[in-house]
């Protein structure tokens, strides 16, 4: 009864603030079944949004485009499976950038999500529409895809919690692709407990994605343990907005006082090369991952319908795809991204995690203009880690002029306990 | 240029390609100065499926992906009407 009201709640709220009212545009379908879903398990009473590029039986996944907008999913993802096997409750699918492409959430052909903390901001993206859901009340928890910050990003802006798990820890089956080597389903919640269980849930090897590696399960109760004798490394980066920077430091300075933490500033070399190297791997793969989208066996041709940042990716993949056997660009951003995953290796050696804003700018007005680089620099702190496989969370730590922050927690590859126990440890302060 | 979605027309579409080759262009001199990287191959190991292990879906729905089929016959889904 009570899992009833909570859910009757949600669907009021949706029905008031999504696309009436505050107009949040999170939610582009909500699932017409969902009174008569649910059951026992982990997740028994949670109410869980999925973003558009996850398949869902029976809904549709539009990954946020007008190439898929009469798509029906005729099969469950692993994670989806995972979750109704543990009694979640799918209560609909969540608006994101066309395809995964974005960092704002303005990319949507279905509109831009609204930031719920301040509405005429962007939320970030690409799950623009799981983190506005998560902080706009319309469920408990949601699940984002991230290959370079697209859970996290949002996250971060939204002031909720967001986590990409480590590479091949998370089956990716059912996952519409972005970037087949980056691409990481993951989760946002509103605290850290939330996120970890729902992690939990979804972690594990499937059969039915190749790469996907079998990881230790995670110990729930002892998130809530504080970790002693870490060595918490900061990230020497210059922050565009200095008072972004000063938040984490703050937060860093309580955390060592209360806890004994060791705090050392770390600097990573090829921190600068991260975005060239991500966006070159990403034009070619999304490339040739749209290749299926040919409108013969489902949906539109993507080159017809497809709004500018997904054409931009299309045409650039295609072109340096055709200039490729100079070496000059995928094959350049495969040696830059195993510079990039050595020198991380090298650094958690010394430090159990690395610490920075997970955003190093405060987020634009929906619609304004901004350049393509400046776009792109919203990626400047998160991409390193899809680039390394290493997992990553965001957390909220205060608010810039009304504007939520996050910190980003970067740990080595398959170590998301100690990961959720120090943010754990930081949100409690 | 702002990024919301919008229809693009085929002289944009023409300008998006140039502007795309053109970012690419200076990602790609951007990273020519590293120099010699130890073996970048992909390891595999472990992580490597056997083969013959792989699962079908059964909760997978022939209606739904014959519904999402823009041009179908009886039982099957045409791929392409044109000659090749």
């Amino acid at each position: 009864m009570v899992v009833a009201g909570k859910l009757k709640s949600y669907l009021k709220e949706i029905e008031k603030n999504n696309k009436k009212g505050k107009k949040i545009n999170a939610i582009l379908e909500v699932n017409p079944n969902v009174l008569k879903e649910g059951g026992k398990g982990k997740l028994a009473g949670k109410i869980i949004v999925v973003k558009s590029n996850i398949n869902v039986k029976g809904l549709n996944a539009s990954c946020g485009s007008k190439v898929l907008e009469d798509y029906t999913a005729p099969y469950n993802a692993t994670v989806i499976e995972k979750i109704k096997d543990e009694g979640g409750l799918i209560i609909g699918m969540a608006n994101c950038d066309e395809f995964a492409s974005g960092s704002s959430g303005e990319t949507s052909a279905f509109g831009p999500t609204k930031n719920p903390a301040v509405l005429d901001l962007i939320p970030g993206g690409s799950s623009s529409g799981s983190s506005a859901a998560v902080a706009a009340d319309f469920c408990d928890m949601a699940l984002g895809s991230d290959t370079g910050g697209s859970i996290r990003n949002p996250a971060s802006h939204c002031g909720v919690v967001g986590i990409k798990p480590t590479y091949s820890s998370v089956s990716r089956y059912g996952l519409i692709d972005l970037s087949m080597s980056l691409d990481q389903i993951g989760v946002v919640a509103k605290n850290v407990s939330d996120a970890a269980l729902l992690l939990d849930v979804i972690r594990g090897k499937d059969e039915r994605d190749a790469i996907s590696q079998e990881s230790k399960k995670l110990n729930l109760k002892k998130i809530e343990e504080i970790p002693r004798n870490i060595v918490v490394g900061i990230l020497d980066f210059k922050v565009q907005d200095k008072r972004i920077q000063e938040l984490i430091d703050r937060k860093i300075s309580e955390a060592s006082e209360k806890y004994g933490w060791k705090v050392k500033k770390i600097k990573l070399d090829n921190l600068d090369l991260a975005i060239a190297t991500y966006y070159l791997l990403v034009y070619v793969e999304f490339f040739s991952g749209t290749r299926k989208f040919d409108g013969r066996r489902y949906g539109e041709k993507i080159e017809n319908v497809a709004g500018p940042e997904v054409l931009r990716r299309i045409l650039g993949g295609s072109e340096i795809s055709k200039a490729e056997h100079h070496g000059r660009y995928y094959h350049l951003g495969l040696k830059a991204k195993k510079l990039i995953a050595d020198e991380f290796e090298k650094t958690f050696k010394k430090v159990d995690c690395i610490i920075s804003p997970t955003v190093p700018r405060l987020p634009h007005k929906i619609g304004e203009k901004i350049s393509i680089k400046e776009m792109y620099s919203y990626d400047t702190l998160t991409t390193p880690s899809n680039l390394a496989g290493n997992c990553a969370i965001s957390i909220p730590i205060g608010k810039v002029e009304d504007v939520p922050v996050g910190m980003q927690i970067i740990c080595d590859k398959f170590q998301e306990q100690k990961m959720l126990q120090i943010a754990r440890a930081i949100e409690k302060i | 240029m702002d990024f919301l979605w919008h229809k693009v027309s085929e002289k944009e579409k023409k300008e998006i390609k140039k502007q795309a080759k053109s970012i690419m262009d200076s990602f790609s001199k951007k990273l020519s100065k590293i120099g010699k990287v130890p073996e970048f191959v992909v390891e595999r190991g472990e992580g490597d499926r056997e083969e013959g292990k792989s699962e079908c879906d059964e909760n997978f729905s022939r209606k739904l992906m014959f519904e999402n089929a823009p041009e179908k016959n009886k039982d099957f889904i045409i791929g392409e009407k044109k000659s090749w």
